[in-house]
């Protein structure tokens, strides 16, 4: 099947009446295009950070949470946002001002770059390159590169032993995120994100879709953990672990660049959300609704699956964490791989 | 039932009816100087340099395995440290050290090659009274800041001397900080005042080796408010007891108020009516629930790692028992209900109504527990972390004085409740829960299963308190407005705690305030074994056992 | 994995029941017990200077200045200071002093809150609960004594 529609930026040519052909026009609407894509993530971010998190987390502690500013307590948004910016930025003594500095910037924009490559519906894809997946793959752990910047150039203990765990656990999990995910990559017979999307679209049993997530369970399973440990939620939030190393990595950030981590880890979680949606329940595909609907509403219930898993699962040590990337992780997903690999060989 | 214990083996001094003083002192032999009566127990006066012999024979002869406390005090004409000797076994069997060192040169001999628990001890009488232990194997203060100038305690300190000193004359915190000398793969890490799990202004001093915890030292004072002092200043009768509810501040303010009454009532041979002893163990086990309601909430804090939902649990639980205590007391946290000989007020009118929450309360109980089982202790996660983490064997724990949960959980089977009974325990029908796995996880059971038994404690004490007769509600014995005990009289008496045995020991000299007011803080002691629980572990294992150990700063450093 | 799920399903219970704990504050007033020990009041009619309420005070809270004649002239408690114990209550012999159910004080500065007479006579009664009337029964209540306006000075 082809693409559901050409990708966004021919579109905003064809609209404004400009020739899809010319380079220049190109690079314009696909900057336009990028603009639009980010303010969407961005505003999934302001709803989900300042308002949604904490009306999950009050209904799981039995709260009652934001609700004085506007309806629902939405304005807390603003709110939250003006004082957010309105705080002082302290620099501390000491710290390696460049990498300092670019930290936050590499952690909020590399989660963001990854949504070049997603299929959202409706004509949501800003670019379809033959590689669509290891390009996401490779932008999401940009960010660990960020986190090893942030945890070394604070001078700071507790953001060093941050940073030194944010790259063991990285390593640890981004081997069988990739492995699960190149099961999928079988299955579809190609990296590029429409394929694998078109590749779903037949129904597997009765009125069940093929999504990748039915045709293959366990590797949903294990791409849904390992994607927990990638964003650093519970029980994987060891990087940060508040009750150990205070804030890890993040310690000595303060004002915008306190922000701009935290705006980063929302995206990276909602990217995370963007990348199970695509490769194993059928990106924006569903009955009724606009594809960008149900695009959102699978992101959205990844993000609410991470704060489940927050209210109620302890987090894990260091050492036991490695422990269950290295021995355990990478062996199931090696062997789901190997398992692909065999029916898919056999089947076809 | 479970109130009885399996006897021992007969030790030295131990007859039917109590010990036999003189059998003690005949094993001591020439070591004894003189024999002192204390209220609770004989004082044996030694030689001050003969502190290690005769408490390492008691130890290993007599049996007393339990060096509950040391006071240090200053006469007009001499100076005394007082080691509070008793059994873990039975703690009815006490024995006083009394070791008096000469005016003009404080020093006796250290105890802490004995008893680990007296290291911290003598570094506290050190610090505010002002006596040196030789042998002691790092004396230097504990409670005030290195740089302080002169003891508190003592009677020639100066209270208005300024304590100000330089950052540049105070040791740089900064320095020297990156590694400790000797092994330069370490790296130091100040693990608080200010850290999220520290549990107040806990400061641990920390040399990591990779994450895994190399030394440790935890640096306590920063809350300390001279509680002792202001005990002093304050009389008998009314001015001390405000002030117990503010050293374990979680909710566990009737049981401390319960250590102070217990100790001024024996002094003062005050009788408390049948009926305020009822409703002392109901509002005290009230308390405990409170108290280990709030020890299990941060503790899932500190493994879970966020504001999760089993402190908020934790905390809307808590919060129904505040509000009966409320009812009760009229205040959520700093009760002030105890009276020396009674209670303040009788229970809130309409009782029905009073019986009716504390009823529903206990009857919703069972179900959180359930509920707390399933979110925590089934949780396979969460016995990866904690089961075989802070192991503290009962030996240490004996030896370094833990008492409550933590030695419970460590399978020593010590409860004053039931072993040195007060008020109504011995009448009711309740078990002590132990457990032997002298892990974290151990310690987190105990709790929880505590919370049950009081749970037992406190609907027999409403059953009883409904069926009192009418005209024989007696809250309060004749106590005289003033209360002068006699002069010279001493008393060490504890009670259990939310964290273990709370004592007491007062000195009377005659006048309407006490002349020594020391306060053994079962916290303190508790909080000695984290070295031993968390050398070599990794650093969430650490801050797991300090949140198992269910310290409150507000006790530790008083 | 039995364990985590049951966990998870124990959140997702409360998370669906809809029942929360907390209350909006200030909206919706607390529930306060009718022995809350809140901040004093002070009835001069009542008051016979005693002092006992001075001597008793466990941090020295309450200061009373009298003139050559043991008249009384100021009475002054800082209820900053104050530790609510309900010690100059319980041996005050007349009821001069009194601790209300009112929790709600806010200042700018410690010292606004070394209230005089005068601010002490003036603290409102949380939610018009007189105090006294839960406490000893024997004891006359300040408000509620006879009908029509209530005098306390």
């Amino acid at each position: 099947m082809a693409p559901e529609s050409a990708p966004l930026p021919e579109t905003l040519a064809e609209l404004a009446g400009m020739d899809p052909n010319s380079v220049p026009v190109m690079i314009l609407m696909s900057l336009i295009g990028a603009a639009l894509i980010g303010t969407l993530m961005m505003t999934n971010t302001a709803l989900a950070g300042p308002w949604a998190k904490r009306k999950i987390t009050a209904a799981f502690t039995d709260r009652i949470a934001v609700d004085r500013i506007g309806p629902f307590g939405l304005l807390i948004i603003v709110a939250d946002s003006v004082r957010l910016l309105s705080k002082e930025l302290i620099v501390p003594e000491g710290v390696d001002r460049p990498a300092w500095d670019l930290a936050p910037l590499l952690i909020a924009s590399s989660a963001l770059l990854g949504f070049a490559v997603i299929p959202m519906g409706n004509g949501l894809h800003l670019a379809d390159p033959e590689v669509g997946l290891a390009y996401v793959f490779a932008t999401a752990s940009m960010a660990s590169v960020g986190l090893v910047m942030a945890g070394y150039a604070s001078n700071n203990k507790y953001s060093f032993l941050g940073g030194l765990r944010a790259v063991a656990q990285n390593l640890a999990y981004e081997i069988p995120l990739i492995l699960t995910g190149a099961s999928v990559v079988i299955f579809a017979g190609s990296l590029q994100m429409s394929e694998i999307v078109a590749a779903q679209s037949q129904t597997l049993i009765g009125p069940l879709p093929s999504w990748y997530a039915f045709v293959n369970p366990f590797a949903f399973a294990l791409f849904m953990i390992a994607n927990l440990a990638e964003v650093g939620r519970n029980p994987f939030d060891i990087p940060e672990a508040p009750t150990e190393i205070v804030a890890g990595y993040q310690t000595e950030y303060s004002s915008v660049y306190f922000v701009l981590i935290y705006l980063g880890e929302f995206i990276h979680i909602f990217l995370g959300g963007a990348i199970i949606a695509t490769i194993f329940l059928g990106g924006p595909a569903g009955p009724v609704l606009p594809g960008i609907v149900w695009f959102l509403i699978k992101i959205w219930g990844v993000f609410l699956f991470t704060q489940w898993a927050r209210s109620a699962v302890p987090r894990v040590r260091i050492d036991q964490l490695i422990e269950i990337g290295w021995k355990g992780m990478l062996v199931l997903s090696l062997a789901n791989l190997l398992l692909t690999a065999v029916i898919v060989g056999v089947i076809a | 039932m479970s109130l009885e214990k399996p006897t021992t083996p007969a030790e030295i001094g131990v007859t039917e009816d109590g010990l036999d003083y003189d059998a003690l002192a005949d094993l001591l032999g020439g070591h004894v100087l003189d024999r002192e009566t204390h209220v609770n127990a004989e004082g044996f006066v030694i030689r001050p340099d003969e502190v290690q012999d005769v408490l390492s024979t008691l130890k290993t002869e007599a049996g007393f395995d339990h060096c509950a406390c040391v006071t240090a005090q200053e006469y007009d004409d001499r100076y005394e440290s007082i080691y509070h000797l008793r059994k873990y076994d039975d703690p009815t069997q006490e024995l006083s050290i009394v070791v008096p060192s000469p005016k003009d040169d404080p020093h006796n001999q250290s105890g802490a090659r004995v008893y680990d628990t007296a290291d911290w001890h003598e570094r506290e009488a050190y610090d505010l009274v002002g006596i040196d232990y030789d042998d002691h194997p790092d004396l230097r203060r504990i409670l005030l800041p290195d740089t302080w100038q002169g003891h508190p305690l003592s009677q020639d300190y100066n209270q208005s001397q300024p304590q100000i000193v330089t950052l540049r004359e105070n040791a740089n915190p900064l320095q020297d900080d990156k590694r400790s000398e000797d092994d330069p793969d370490t790296m130091f890490v100040n693990i608080g005042p200010h850290h999220p799990a520290t549990h107040g202004v806990l400061h641990v001093k920390t040399v990591l080796d990779g994450e895994q915890i190399a030394d440790i030292d935890p640096d306590i004072g920063y809350l300390h408010r001279c509680e002792e002092q202001m005990c002093q200043n304050g009389t008998y009768r009314h001015q001390i007891m405000p002030y117990p509810d503010r050293w374990d501040y979680v909710s566990a303010g009737i049981l401390n108020e319960w250590a102070y009454a217990r100790a001024a009532e024996d002094l003062a041979d005050i009788e408390v009516p049948e009926y305020a002893q009822v409703i002392r163990t109901m509002s005290a086990e009230l308390c405990r629930i409170a108290a280990h309601m709030l020890a299990l909430g941060t503790f899932a804090l500190d493994v879970f790692g966020d504001f999760t939902a089993i402190f908020q649990y934790a905390f809307r639980d808590r919060e129904v028992v505040q509000n009966i205590l409320e009812d009760l007391t009229g205040q959520r946290l700093m009760f002030n209900y105890l009276r020396l000989g009674g209670v303040a007020w009788d229970l809130p009118e309409p009782r029905e109504e009073f019986f009716e929450k504390v009823r529903d309360f206990l009857d919703d109980l069972p179900y959180k527990l359930e509920e707390y089982h399933d979110l925590i202790t089934g949780n396979e996660i969460f016995q990866m972390r904690c089961v075989d983490t802070g192991v503290l064997s009962p030996e240490l724990a004996k030896s370094y004085g833990a008492t409550g949960p933590v030695a419970r959980g460590s399978g020593v089977d010590y409860d004053l409740r039931r072993d040195d009974p007060y008020g109504y325990y011995d009448e009711l029908d309740w078990n002590v829960v132990t457990e032997t796995g002298c892990d974290n996880f151990s310690r987190v059971l105990v709790r929880m299963r505590e919370v049950e038994e009081s749970a037992r404690i406190i609907e027999q004490c409403v059953d009883l308190l409904e069926q009192w007769p009418e005209d024989d509600r007696e809250i309060q014995a004749n106590v005289p407005r003033t209360l002068r005990p006699d002069p010279d009289r001493e008393i060490y008496r504890a009670v259990e705690a939310a964290k273990g045995e709370l004592g007491i020991y007062i000195r009377s000299d005659g006048t309407d305030k006490p002349a020594r007011f020391k306060i053994r803080s079962p916290c303190f002691s508790n909080l000695q074994t984290l070295p031993e629980m968390s050398q070599g572990e990794y650093i969430p294992d650490m801050i797991a056992s300090l949140g198992s150990l269910d310290i409150v700063l507000g006790e530790v450093d008083r | 994995m039995i364990g985590i799920m049951k966990s998870m399903a124990t959140t997702m219970k409360h998370a669906l029941d809809g029942e929360t704990f907390t209350v909006e504050y200030p909206d919706v007033a607390p529930e306060v017990s009718p022995r809350f020990r809140g901040v004093h009041k002070f009835s001069q009619e009542r008051c016979i200077w005693c002092r006992q309420c001075e001597n008793v005070c466990p941090n020295n809270t309450i200061q009373i200045v009298q003139d050559d004649q043991r008249n009384g002239e100021q009475y002054n408690l800082h209820i900053g200071q104050c530790i609510y114990c309900r010690l100059c209550e319980e041996v005050c012999p007349v009821d001069a002093i009194l601790l209300t159910q009112n929790f709600e004080f806010t200042a700018d500065t410690k010292d606004e809150f070394a209230y005089d007479k005068e601010q002490l006579k003036n603290v409102p009664w949380y939610k018009d609960i007189d105090p006294l009337e839960s406490r000893e029964p024997d004891r006359g209540a300040w408000i509620g004594e006879g009908d029509g306006e209530v005098d306390y000075q």
